[in-house]
């Protein structure tokens, strides 16, 4: 199979690509697959925090870049799965202490190793983003149902598609459906007006993605948490899955399995 | 009536004056005999005509270009202290278009996709594009805007000062509307929605907006 360079990105902060791309990545090795993620918030590293793996880094990705080590003494290898590694951010330098040059070279350099190299990207459009996307073969961009991060979302993707990644794909996390129903929350249909970008997948608002994040566990390792399934959902899409896409991804509770079933028996 | 022919410096650049002309068949006549008068060498020149402050139409420039040839000269510009603009059949014929200090661009860009934030877009002449702009693009003509999908950014339509320049688009949402120097934005907590092409113009000093009837 030939690998694929995915950078998660979106603009605007605290939309989720950190913890996107900790969850999109432990699910794709939960598939089998050979992944690496790569964190390129130089200075303002976290993609280690919410993987638990902090304690584990000694040699970072400006470290690689600049030929202090080799690749394979820099990556961290995950306590859960084998094909699973993180190449983490200095904390120490800033995003100038990487090019786009280096970054394209190391992306090519993993690709003989994994199946999956997904970058996470910083917030922004500056240095950071440039060196993100610069080895990249697609985006997914991260976007949050408010119009702020709608609007830096579809900066990104113009961006994007002068940087030759026409072929973004959009994840829309935090969706509260309760709110759609009342009204007061922009709906899928109307975030996909306005970016005209296929969709990948929604993940619903979920308070387990704080408890994991903070315990330093991805939350698609919990059978019970319904932004985990929805991350599961999508990775199996991003391995080449035919899965529908269901914007009820977050009511999935018992009364509607049953009414599923129900409705798939008659 | 007088053509006069007086090289310019020592280069083959010549200016042909026919400032004091009664009518356009004088005038010509007056013109070939002077080209004839001309020098043969200097062939293959550029002539430029000053008329004064005389209307010229677009005919009767197309004529003189063509005596010029004949002779075996080429037309550089046309010297005219009158705003072509002022003549009425000028006028008819560029309605609309914004020709800016003197040049005539009459042309329209096509832009074949949508924008979206941060994208911005400039032309001197008319612009049509197919598909949105998103909020946070822009676009500027210096003539008319066409949208052929929600206009939901900026549009700055005469933007070389041209009032009678228009707006249109299949769903008129924008942030905000300029027309030449006027300034327009949606009025706050109103939110109407309107499912039907619409176009905004200059009347009486203030941008309009209407139902755009085709």
């Amino acid at each position: 199979m030939k690998s694929k360079v995915l950078v998660i990105t979106s603009g605007k902060g605290g939309v989720g690509k950190t913890t996107t791309t900790a969850n999109l990545g432990t699910a794709l090795a939960m598939l089998g697959k050979k992944v690496v993620m790569l964190d390129t918030d130089i200075g303002l590293r976290n993609l280690d925090v919410v993987m638990g793996l902090e304690n584990r880094i000694v040699f970072d990705i400006v470290d690689v870049v600049n030929g202090n080590c080799k690749i394979k003494q820099a990556l961290i290898k995950d306590k859960r799965f084998e094909g699973l590694c993180l190449l983490p951010a200095a904390q120490t330098k800033d995003k100038t202490a990487v090019t786009p040059h280096q970054m394209k070279n190391l992306t090519n350099e993993l690709r003989k190793e994994f199946d999956f190299i997904l970058v996470d990207c910083p917030a922004g459009i500056e240095q950071g983003f440039k060196n993100a996307i610069s080895g990249a073969d697609d985006a997914v961009v991260v976007a949050t149902p408010e119009i702020s991060s709608v609007r830096d979302a579809d900066r990104i993707i113009g961006l994007l598609e002068a940087a030759g990644l026409s072929n973004s794909k959009l994840i829309i996390n935090r969706m509260r459906s309760k709110m759609v129903k009342r009204g007061d929350m922009m709906d899928i249909d109307d975030i996909l007006d306005i970016l005209s970008i296929n969709l990948l997948g929604v993940v619903p608002e979920d308070e387990a993605i704080v408890v994991s994040t903070n315990r330093g566990e991805p939350a698609v390792l919990e059978t019970t948490s319904r932004a985990g399934e929805a991350y599961r959902r999508i990775a199996r899409r991003i391995t080449g899955e035919d899965l529908p896409i269901d914007s009820q991804e977050d009511s999935i509770n018992l009364v509607d399995r049953f009414k599923r079933i129900l409705k798939l028996a008659r | 009536m007088s053509v006069e022919v007086t090289p310019k410096g020592a280069g083959s650049d010549l200016i042909i004056n026919v400032k004091a002309w009664g009518s356009f068949a004088d005038m010509k006549a007056e013109l070939e005999r002077n080209l004839n008068a001309i020098d043969p060498y200097l062939a293959g020149s550029l002539v430029s005509i000053d008329v004064g402050n005389k209307s010229i139409t677009e005919r009767q420039l197309r004529e003189m270009e063509d005596i010029l040839l004949e002779h075996g000269f080429h037309m550089k510009e046309l010297i005219n202290e009158k705003d072509p603009r002022s003549d009425p059949d000028r006028q008819c014929f560029y309605q609309g278009f914004n020709e800016g200090e003197n040049t005539v661009s009459n042309n329209t860009t096509l832009i074949y996709r949508s924008l979206r934030s941060g994208q911005k877009y400039r032309s001197e002449g008319n612009m049509v594009i197919l598909g949105d702009i998103n909020p946070g693009a822009e676009v500027i003509a210096g003539g008319n805007i066409l949208v052929m999908g929600a206009l939901k950014g900026i549009a700055h339509a005469g933007a070389n000062g041209d009032e009678n320049a228009v707006i249109a688009a299949f769903r008129l949402n924008p942030i905000q509307l300029r027309i030449a120097n006027h300034i327009t934005r949606p009025p706050d907590g109103e939110c109407i929605i309107v499912n039907t092409p619409e176009l905004a113009k200059i009347r009486a000093g203030k941008v309009v907006i209407e139902k755009l009837k085709i």
